[in-house]
């Protein structure tokens, strides 16, 4: 039995050496000039969080089945057999000591791609038995629910129905409508759980008189965290069938960085396709309203010092740090920038699914020491994040560093600033022209 | 056949057997299935891959080189005196002697050879590099360091020639199985690296926001 699992593993790893994969454990130098790009090594400068030797311990599983002098002399060549002991201790390093937050690969003079091998890792761990159960867990249950949808549709619809009218309340017009299931719809947005990711967005789109929907399904991939392609496949599926299903031109995903990493540039690769919609973050759709000059606002309602922490998997991974800048210039009296920010800002300490797993909060507080002094240092009140994940973490430093900050998504700022126009005129501009955002 | 024709002779065996396992790395990871990608571009992919290999590679676009600049010299003068090493070898197989116009080159395959002697002391002295290095690391950087003395050595005075032909031969044969060949995938990440700035358009014109 416990043979099965390392063979399970070692046959992951196989599978998954195409070019990129043994580049990445092929073209590192050893130079260790990564050690302080990354936050665990900034937090706790030791040699295991060094993100060259993080990823030696699959370049000994490497050389030892693939390269002539590991195998002919493994102990002087730095090469290991894969045994159970080995895949546990290597499972531990891949879902709490990295991120997968790329700073490292950003900082490497020959790119090595170390949160690929990483995610291998976590594959192997996976296919061995090893990974964390939770997040095997959470996976799973929302591919239940992408196979029952009509279990659960009912009584989101009506929690739908509730919402609704509180976003008839804020925007102060009966008519206002969180539609679901609308065929057609121009957009079909993909929230996380919890009204926080929905009536923020419901009422912009409101504002700019969108043709949007709302999916039945979160945007949250646990599969993604697990580096397991079936599971993050399937999970992908269910929004992807639906957005086919309802024909619409763009799919937008919540303030959510892994969810908009795996949907955008993951899931046409899982599905070898070439979606027949586009699919981006809400922050850049927002971004482009304000560009438009779709939206108003009163920047006195955010008068406070804010900063914004830039999600590693919007911007480093998915190239959205731009966006939020122009939104947060046009919605923010006193915005300031962490030092450093853009890509490369410091991982928060939340990312790669840590978030999730309580049996490693102690490491991931750890970890996020780096943000919490970047946080400090710019004397901000609010911080803001366009990824749930980031927020949650940010919210536990808050806590544990006494920062004394609010932690908000950008929804909820351009929600605070924005100036709604009143209903009379709302209604007068509704039997206008739809404004065309394509 | 006299004992500086034999050495050369080896040597020229030497680097066709050096080349030949390398062409053959280089091929096999070329057939490696394609990847090809789905998504729907933000930007360039072609401006990221000439980003990766130009101005990317430039100390200040780095955090880490920006506070590592030395480092990142030693790095840079070590690699192109092993370049200018490399072409001088060929010429001295080639033609048995190299030209005074080539003299500026043994000077940068001497540099290399200082910044290899750095490189070999920084992996004994620092920490980290001592305990992430294995034999492979050190014994390639002795061969290496040792390979761009010779070179100098031999530019001045051509006695030595035969001699920095059996060493290079030694050094030849173990670079197809050694971290050496880590110049072959340099290429490879750098083009990937490129692809994921470019086509996700964290590049727009050849400028990245640092984030200074």
């Amino acid at each position: 039995m416990e043979n099965n699992g390392v063979e399970s593993a070692l046959n992951v790893f196989e599978k998954q050496l195409n070019k990129p994969l043994i580049t990445a454990l092929e073209a590192c130098a050893r130079c260790g000039i990564c050690a302080e790009s990354c936050h665990y090594y900034v937090s706790e400068p030791s040699l295991k969080h060094v993100p060259a030797s993080r990823a030696e311990q699959l370049r000994k599983i490497y050389r030892k089945k693939y390269n002539l002098l590991g195998k002919l002399f493994p102990k002087i060549f730095g090469a290991k057999e894969l045994d159970e002991k080995t895949l546990e201790e290597l499972s531990e390093i891949a879902f709490s000591e990295c991120t997968l937050c790329r700073r490292c690969t950003f900082n490497c003079p020959l790119g090595v791609d170390t949160p690929l091998i990483m995610k291998t890792l976590r594959a192997m761990a996976v296919a061995g038995g090893k990974a964390p159960e939770m997040l095997v867990m959470l996976a799973d249950s929302a591919i239940e629910k992408g196979k029952n949808p009509e279990f659960f549709k009912e009584l989101f619809l009506q929690q739908i129905k509730e919402l609704e009218k509180e976003l008839q309340k804020i925007v102060g017009d009966p008519e206002a409508k969180i539609p679901v299931g609308k065929k057609g719809a121009r957009v079909l947005y993909v929230a996380l759980a919890g009204a926080h990711t929905i009536i923020p967005p419901a009422i912009i789109f409101h504002a700019v008189r969108e043709d949007w929907t709302l999916s039945l399904y979160e945007a949250a991939n646990y599969g993604v965290f697990l580096g397991d392609t079936e599971r993050a496949k399937l999970i992908a599926k269910r929004i992807i069938d639906e957005a086919k299903e309802l024909g619409v031109q763009e799919v937008v995903i919540a303030e959510c960085g892994h969810a908009c990493a795996a949907l955008v540039w993951e899931a046409p690769n899982w599905f070898k396709e070439k979606f027949p919609f586009r699919m981006r973050n809400i922050v850049e759709l927002i971004a482009e309203y304000v560009e438009k000059g779709l939206l108003k606002f009163d920047k006195s309602k955010n008068s406070e010092p804010i900063t914004y922490h830039d999600s590693c998997n919007l911007a480093r991974t998915s190239g959205i740090f731009r966006e939020p800048r122009i939104v947060l210039n046009a919605v923010a009296e006193n915005f300031i920038e962490m030092k450093p920010h853009g890509i490369e800002n410091y991982c928060c300490g939340g990312g790669g699914g840590l978030v999730a797993l309580p049996e490693y909060e102690e490491k991931r507080l750890k970890a996020g020491k780096p943000k919490a002094e970047q946080i400090r240092k710019t004397g901000a009140k609010i911080v803001c994040a366009a990824c749930e994940n980031c927020r949650l973490q940010i919210n536990d430093l808050n806590s544990h560093y006494n920062l004394n900050v609010k932690v908000v998504s950008l929804a909820e700022l351009v929600v605070n600033a924005i100036v709604l126009e009143s209903k009379k005129k709302v209604k007068e501009e509704k039997t206008e022209e739809r404004v065309s955002l394509r | 056949m006299d004992f500086l024709s034999i050495t050369k002779l080896i040597a020229s065996l030497s680097l066709i057997f050096s080349i030949s396992l390398i062409l053959y790395q280089w091929i096999s990871l070329l057939k490696k299935p394609k990847v090809t990608d789905y998504s729907l571009p933000k930007g360039s992919s072609l401006n990221g891959i000439i980003y990766a290999f130009t101005l990317g590679m430039a100390p200040w676009t780095k955090e880490s080189t920006r506070k590592h600049w030395i480092l990142y010299f030693r790095g840079i003068l070590f690699h192109m005196g092993i370049f200018s090493a490399l072409f001088i070898f060929i010429v001295k197989i080639l033609w048995n002697y190299i030209p005074d116009l080539l003299l500026p080159l043994a000077l940068l395959s001497g540099i290399g050879a200082l910044m290899g002697l750095v490189g070999i002391l920084l992996r004994i002295a620092e920490r980290n590099l001592r305990e992430i290095s294995n034999f492979d690391d050190h014994i390639s950087l002795w061969l290496v360091s040792i390979f761009l003395s010779l070179v100098t050595i031999s530019s001045i005075s051509p006695s030595f020639t035969p001699y920095m032909f059996i060493f290079t031969s030694i050094m030849l044969l173990y670079v197809p199985f050694s971290k050496i060949r880590h110049f072959l995938y340099f290429f490879f990440s750098r083009i990937f690296f490129g692809l994921h700035i470019g086509k996700r358009g964290i590049l727009k014109k050849l400028e990245v926001i640092h984030g200074k």
